[in-house]
């Protein structure tokens, strides 16, 4: 009891950090995020067009998903020094995987039979890919930009050792001063604002699905 | 008359592979018919529907649209210029039924006032309500969607239509109810149709030509009389039997009614030397007016030909116009005549059709 109000009076006294470190992480999250996105799904729906570059980019893309954060930063290091740009680079080498593999698959999930009547009906094909491919794929694709994002919010965390900020600082903070109250308030604020977001892209996920649900 | 000709596959075949779907197939399809292929499941009707607007290619021969080889066409360009009812019928789920009809004149970036105002006129012409259009697919019946399928491949005007088993995935009345309003619909458009099905009877009803397809060849072309007359064993057996029956039942009863019958007037007398009534048995009693009043058996009339009015004998129960010559043969055979009037509701008498000319009928070529 005594730690949670130690943690409750840290974090009345620090509003101003507090709020400071959940803007750099919305920051370096949403940007990461944009990143994934502007790279992920035109990645995705070209290697849904060919089973060999696809094998090849999930490949080498599943294989990089799998280094722990911080053997990745120890390779950026090196080449980037440190700051908020290795930093976004990891993240948006996190997130490619599910946005490239889930725009892929939402492509080639597409009906046959509702492509070929978009063709039939003298669709080319950027226009089938624009109005009938990429409609149709839009729940799969969210479904992996969703997990992108949510994952990038809680690896987020690990930016602090890269020095991009973030509520890791909070964290990291209260380790080395043996300050509990501020380590426990930068854990609570950490699964409160990532149970929030969850909560949050659910809904709007929700929506979507229902919204282009074949209803059948 | 030369007829103008729409569509032309001359020795077209389709490889898959080594394998032959498609085999050195010829027909040409005359504008404004509805052409017919027909055949088992796997013959390759669609195949051959394809590759006349080229979602398939062929491997040989040539596919003429308008006189036009379609290999020196850009093939989205003759896509858009050819009505498509896609088998399954394939409505696209995230797009109302406004954005189906309309989906032809948004690739093609008409304006959306021109969208909308099609969508309205095509969701009405193929029997829907306005309040229609806003819906989703799925939001509407099997029949509905089918007739959502038409109306999204006329959207472009095109003068060719293609469909795939346009009414396969309905209930048999709801097919027979779309197949009619089909027929109507074709009366006022004119389109030239190239149809496909597997049903014999669909295709006697809707087809003007029938071509019969096994395992890739075209093995038996013609009216739908000259297919019922086929000495093939294997149309035979397809059609099966009872089919020169279905035939009747695609003709009119107008077309058996009979164009010279013997008439008088109640207040006249008849001339017994009238060459007019070689061959009859009775003759028709008329008013003033033109209406028919009975007929007198001539037997019976008085030596010069006069008669009184209670000689005349009251018309029997007759058909109306709008029956085929199948149903008013069957009302004869129930009712044991070798004859009956046809009555409309609003006109009257129109006249009367023979057992005999039914039956002449059969015997005719053309249809
Ligand atoms: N892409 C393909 N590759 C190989 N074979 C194919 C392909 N598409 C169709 N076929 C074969 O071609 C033949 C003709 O197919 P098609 O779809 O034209 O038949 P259909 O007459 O329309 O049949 P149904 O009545 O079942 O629709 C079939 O034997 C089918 O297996
Ligand atoms: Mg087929």
């Amino acid at each position: 009891m005594d730690l949670l109000t130690s943690a409750w009076n840290y974090f009345l006294n620090r509003q101003d950090l507090m709020f400071e470190v959940l803007k750099e992480h919305v920051n370096l999250v949403l940007w990461a995020t944009f990143f994934t996105i502007i790279i992920g799904v035109p990645l995705g729906i070209a290697i849904s067009r060919t089973e060999r570059l696809r094998d090849i980019v999930l490949g080498s893309v599943s294989i990089l998903y799998t280094i722990p954060i911080l053997a990745l930063f120890g390779f950026l290091i090196p080449i980037m020094g440190i700051g908020s740009k290795p930093a976004l680079i990891a993240l948006v080498v996190y997130g490619l995987l599910p946005v490239i593999r889930n725009s892929c698959v939402g492509i080639i999930q597409v009906h046959p039979m509702l492509k070929e009547a978009a063709r039939g009906m003298g669709a080319n094909n950027l226009q089938l890919l624009f109005r009938v491919e990429i409609p149709l794929a839009f729940p799969v694709i969210f479904a992996g930009i969703r997990t992108a994002l949510v994952m990038n919010f809680s690896l987020a965390t690990y930016a602090v050792f890269i020095g991009a900020g973030g509520m890791g600082r909070i964290i990291m903070q209260g380790i080395r001063t043996y300050n509990t109250g501020m380590l426990l308030a930068g854990i609570l604020m950490v699964v409160i604002t990532t149970v929030f977001l969850e909560r949050l892209v659910g809904f709007v996920d929700n929506r979507i699905q229902k919204r282009f649900s074949l209803g059948d | 008359m030369t007829r103008e000709i729409s569509v032309e596959l001359q020795n077209v075949s389709k490889y898959y592979g080594t394998e032959k779907v498609v085999d050195e197939v010829s027909f040409s399809v005359e504008k404004g018919e509805i052409f017919v292929l027909i055949g088992p499941s796997g013959c390759g009707k669609t195949t051959t529907l394809k590759m006349i607007n080229q979602l398939i290619p062929h491997t040989s021969g040539n596919i003429l649209v308008n006189g036009v080889d379609v290999t020196k066409l850009d093939a989205v360009e003759l896509r858009r210029s050819i009505g498509y009812v896609i088998q399954y019928i394939g409505l696209l789920p995230h797009l109302t039924i406004q954005e189906n009809i309309a989906f032809v004149l948004k690739l093609t970036k008409k304006s959306k006032k021109e969208q909308n105002e099609r969508a309205l006129e095509l969701v009405e012409t193929v029997g829907l309500q306005a309040n229609y259009l806003k819906r989703y697919p799925r939001e509407l019946s099997g029949g509905q969607q089918q007739r959502v399928g038409v109306a999204r491949a006329l959207a472009a005007n095109p003068d060719i239509l293609l469909m795939d088993e346009p009414f396969g995935a309905v209930d048999p009345l709801t097919r027979e109810q779309l197949q009619n309003e089909l027929l109507r619909l074709q009366e006022s458009i004119r389109k030239t149709i190239v149809f496909v099905t597997h049903d014999m009877q669909e295709a006697f009803k809707v087809g003007s030509r029938i071509g019969i397809l096994r395992q890739g060849k075209l093995v038996c072309l013609g009216t739908p009389m000259e297919i019922v007359r086929s000495e093939d064993e294997f149309v035979k057996n397809f059609i099966g039997q009872g089919a020169l029956f279905e035939v009747l039942d695609t003709i009119p009863v107008l077309r058996a009614i009979e164009k010279d019958i013997p008439i008088v007037s109640e207040k006249g007398k008849v001339d017994l030397s009238d060459e007019k009534l070689k061959g009859w048995e009775n003759i028709f009693v008329t008013n003033d007016h033109g209406q028919c009043l009975g007929y007198i058996s001539l037997d019976s009339l008085n030596q010069d030909g006069t008669f009184s009015a209670g000689q005349i004998e009251p018309l029997p129960a007759g058909c109306s116009p709008e029956v085929s010559v199948k149903q008013a043969v069957e009302e004869m055979l129930w009712k044991g005549k070798t004859w009956l009037p046809v009555i409309s509701e609003d006109e009257g008498f129109k006249g009367i059709v023979l057992f005999s000319s039914c039956a002449d009928l059969l015997a005719e070529d053309r249809r």
